[in-house]
């Protein structure tokens, strides 16, 4: 606090030396750029990252990570060592880039060149200590050619810096440490998804995951390992190897948002279970979740960030296998802690927050009444209304059930009594949930839930919600209307048109140039 | 040709050059030159395909009209297609035509007929006309020739704060700090938030129908324009009269657009005149 009223003390002073100086001073050059800067930060910056620079602006409560405290001159995304102050450059990257997986907005296609070094040059003013020298980057080397051994001893040396114990074996972030970590100011932190790379608050490249690993994330839990090399216990290659690994959880590219979900036709036994590994041959499609900020209880902080939906059919029964990434397998006193700390930086607008985990959840809603194909109605998106129901399969960790039955409204569900067509089966491993649910093409009653037909699309939409994160109620996270088509193979009567009309257009060009050639030759001679 | 002897030039003297650039302009205008617009300020969108081929199907007959208008220009336009036809020094152009239309044809029947996998599409007016009223938590507003209330009273730059203050805590994770509809859970919903800096959005409204488009959300939409699908809260059930008069007056301070003016809008999107 005392290094707050000194540095609001110190800008007041310039402030006024300004407006004497002008005159006195006319090569100020800083100074002005950060005066200039001042009006951008006020009109972009200032509802996230507060009036003071203290991380406490208006927005600031709806956001998880919230936004920075620059008076404390702690910063994540740098290429200098741990401890030390961003350079210049490392500040111009990540305004112009802005920090995926967090709130923070790239600026690079609102603010010019210009605009953007002034508004570092004022946010650098929040705090004394870019009063000293300018830091020096580390030298980061070159990565070594990736291959299949190097990525296999990146993996020991991940077991043997003992990552694990904050990204998990799997890292998905599940590790033992997962449910007590916070950041330098007591807020609640989640160490990364090393599944999926473009959530990476510094880029996915192997080049940016070693630099954090060299630089640490000053002010998260997240250490530097720099002092590793140091010691000698692993060399720099070694370390890149974990880089390489690292990048090699996430898939090669980030996963294209597809509006449709193409439903397998298989000729064999539909997987029994989601472990099954006849789910081996059904590409697995992303789908993104976001938070419900639709209805009140809004939710700002959702954990559960997409889902990765398989679907098989075989003319008879569909099965749909989802797998989505959570910490916690909910709820679990171990996790009691966290909440408590989430809901510490979390917004009550919308009335109390929760204080008690609920199960972890997962609903798929379908139209209750399929739309023909030349129909664009269909029911409201989130949880359809009393006009046009959805109907819905609903799952909850604890106890383990599913159970279905029609929505007429967001969270207003009736169960579809005696039913036993849809089945489910739930694993929770290491940080991530599997779960398949299974039901006949036909049900048993065509009035109670819908028939779905192959070759068709059906609108499908999804909702998850994490129980240790407070996701109880309405709260959790949401998708938009997809769709899922249950394929059938391509019959060959494909290519008959497609011959049909090369043979005729060729017939009818030879046509055009015989009779041509018989009424003569062009008379340019 | 002659048109090569007086060196390099822009415009083709030979009229059958001739139909080909004017072909290729008028498609380029169409494709590219009609979305265009809307960066000098004009509401445009994409021409869609069946409408392009439509525009071009005009402009080719009016092409057509022009080469053969005079005999001596149309004998000139042909000349280069019937030498192809017959020439023999042209043989291996000629036959790479008579190959190379055939498969095209193909390739275009093959991607219409194969079975494609593709969600019913969903076509949505993004400025529909609003109701003539609404209520408002039990209160009947007139939309037509409604004014904001607050740019009469009180301080300008206090509804800015207080609109800013609206802004950032409940409109942020979509409309983004950016305003242009990418914030960070704008990626999550399909139509996208809508881009508020986009002149063709709210430069072009009432601040009646953006008060409308607000306390009603999604689902107050009409038909046309897809409320089953918005993402757009139903904010009365949220925010207060001045709160959303005042996150409007936020808007147009933050994107420095005007808004449409009652007088201005008689005859345009919103029913004004009625
Ligand atoms: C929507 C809210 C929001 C707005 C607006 C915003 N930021 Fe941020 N900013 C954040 C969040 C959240 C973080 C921290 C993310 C984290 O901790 O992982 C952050 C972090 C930062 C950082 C720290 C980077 C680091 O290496 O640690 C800088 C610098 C920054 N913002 C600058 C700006 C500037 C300059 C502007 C205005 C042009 C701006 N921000 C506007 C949300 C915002
Ligand atoms: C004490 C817990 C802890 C340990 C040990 C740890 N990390 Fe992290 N790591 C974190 C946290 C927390 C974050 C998230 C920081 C944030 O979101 O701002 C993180 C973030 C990351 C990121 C994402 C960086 C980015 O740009 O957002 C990578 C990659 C990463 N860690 C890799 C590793 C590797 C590799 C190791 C072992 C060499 C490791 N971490 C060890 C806690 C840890």
């Amino acid at each position: 606090m005392s290094a707050t009223g000194r540095r609001v003390g110190g800008s007041a002073g310039r402030v006024s030396l300004m407006a004497l100086g002008i005159l006195a001073f006319p090569a100020s050059g800083f100074a002005q750029d950060a005066q200039r800067g001042k009006a951008i930060y006020e009109k972009w910056c200032l509802e996230c990252h507060g009036e003071t620079g203290e991380g406490d602006g208006a927005g600031a409560k709806f956001m998880l990570p919230p936004p920075r405290n620059f008076t404390q001159a702690v910063y994540q995304i740098r290429t200098t060592a741990s401890g030390e102050l961003p350079t210049d450059a490392d500040l111009e990257q990540v305004v112009a880039e802005g920090m995926p997986g967090t709130a923070m907005p790239e600026w690079k296609s609102k603010l010019s060149d210009g605009e953007r070094k002034d508004v570092i040059a004022y946010i650098k003013k929040f705090s004394t200590f870019f009063e000293g020298p300018a830091p020096k980057p580390l030298d980061f080397g070159k990565a070594p050619s990736s291959s299949a051994e190097g990525i296999a001893e990146g993996r020991k040396t991940y077991e043997k810096l003992e990552c694990f114990k904050c990204h998990g074996m799997k890292g998905r972030g599940e590790g033992k440490s997962s449910p007590t970590l916070k950041d330098d100011l007591g807020f609640a932190i989640r160490a990364a998804d090393l599944t999926e790379n473009w959530t990476f608050n510094g880029g996915g490249t192997v080049e940016d995951i070693y630099r954090r690993m060299r630089t640490g994330l000053d002010g998260t839990p997240m250490p530097s390992f720099s002092d590793v090399l140091d010691a000698k216990i692993i060399t720099e290659e070694q370390l890149w190897r974990v880089a390489q690994y690292v990048r090699s959880l996430s898939p090669e590219k980030t996963p294209e948002v597809k509006e449709v979900i193409r439903a397998h036709p298989m000729t064999g036994k539909l997987p029994s279970g989601p472990t099954d590994s006849a789910w081996a041959a059904v590409e697995p499609q992303w789908i993104p979740l976001v938070g419900q900020i639709i209805q009140k209880p809004r939710w700002f902080m959702p954990n559960v960030d997409g889902v990765w939906v398989q679907a098989a059919h075989d003319d008879q029964t569909l099965a749909v296998k989802l797998s989505w990434d959570d910490r916690s397998q909910s709820p679990n006193p171990v996790w009691d802690e966290w909440l408590a700390r989430v809901m510490k930086g979390a917004s009550d607008i919308d009335g109390p927050l929760p204080t008690k985990q609920g199960p972890d959840r997962f609903w798929l809603q379908f139209p209750k009444q399929i739309p023909g194909l030349d129909d664009m109605e269909r029911p409201y998106f989130l949880g359809g209304s009393t006009r046009k129901p959805v109907y819905l399969w609903r799952w909850a960790s604890s106890p383990d059930a599913s159970e279905e039955g029609t929505g007429t409204g967001f969270g207003q569900f009736t169960a579809r009594p005696g039913s036993a067509d849809v089945t489910h089966a739930a694993v929770y491993d290491q940080g991530q949930w599997q779960l398949q649910f299974t039901r006949p093409l036909v049900p048993t009653d065509t009035t109670a839930a819908p028939a779905f037909t192959v070759g068709r699309p059906i609108p499908i939409a999804f909702f998850a919600s994490d129980g240790s994160n407070g996701e109880t109620e309405l709260r959790g996270s949401v998708s938009a209307w997809y769709a899922i088509y249950l394929d059938v193979p391509t019959p060959p009567t494909v290519y008959v048109a497609p011959v049909v009309a090369v043979l005729l257009t060729a017939g009818l060009c030879f046509m055009v140039v015989w009779r041509a050639q018989q009424r003569g030759h062009s008379t340019r001679g | 040709m002659s048109a090569n002897r007086s060196g390099f030039r822009l415009w083709p003297r030979h009229p059958f050059w001739q139909a080909v650039a004017l072909a290729f302009v008028a498609y380029l205008i169409f494709d590219w030159g009609i979305p265009a617009l809307r960066y000098v300020g004009i509401p445009s969108a994409p021409v869609p395909n069946s409408v392009l081929a439509e525009f071009m199907f005009i402009a080719l007959i009016g092409i057509l009209i022009y080469v053969s208008e005079n005999d001596a220009r149309w004998d000139e336009f042909k000349q280069p297609i019937q030498a192809t036809l017959v020439d023999e020094d042209k043989r291996w152009v000629r036959n790479g035509f008579l190959l190379l239309v055939p498969l095209v044809v193909g390739l275009f029947t093959f991607q219409a007929t194969r079975p494609k996998v593709q969600a019913p599409i969903q076509l949505r007016s993004i400025h529909p006309a609003p109701p003539a009223s609404i209520t408002f938590r039990g209160k009947t507003m007139q939309v037509a020739g409604l004014e904001n209330p607050l740019r009469k009273e009180g301080n300008l730059a206090d509804h800015v704060k207080e609109g800013r203050r609206v802004y950032y805590q409940n409109c942020l994770p979509c409309h983004g700090d950016r305003i242009d509809g990418q914030g960070h859970f704008g990626h999550g919903f399909s139509p996208t938030p809508l881009a508020l800096d986009d002149p063709g959005n709210i430069a072009q409204l009432t601040e009646s129908f953006v008060f409308w488009r607000i306390a009603k959300g999604g689902p107050g939409l009409p038909k046309e324009g897809t409320p089953w699908n918005s993402a757009m809260p139903v904010w009365e059930d949220f925010l207060t009269e001045n709160e959303i008069w005042a996150v409007i007056i936020f808007l147009y301070d933050q994107s420095g657009f005007q808004p449409r003016r009652w007088e201005e809008a008689t005859e345009g999107a919103p029913q004004g005149g009625e």
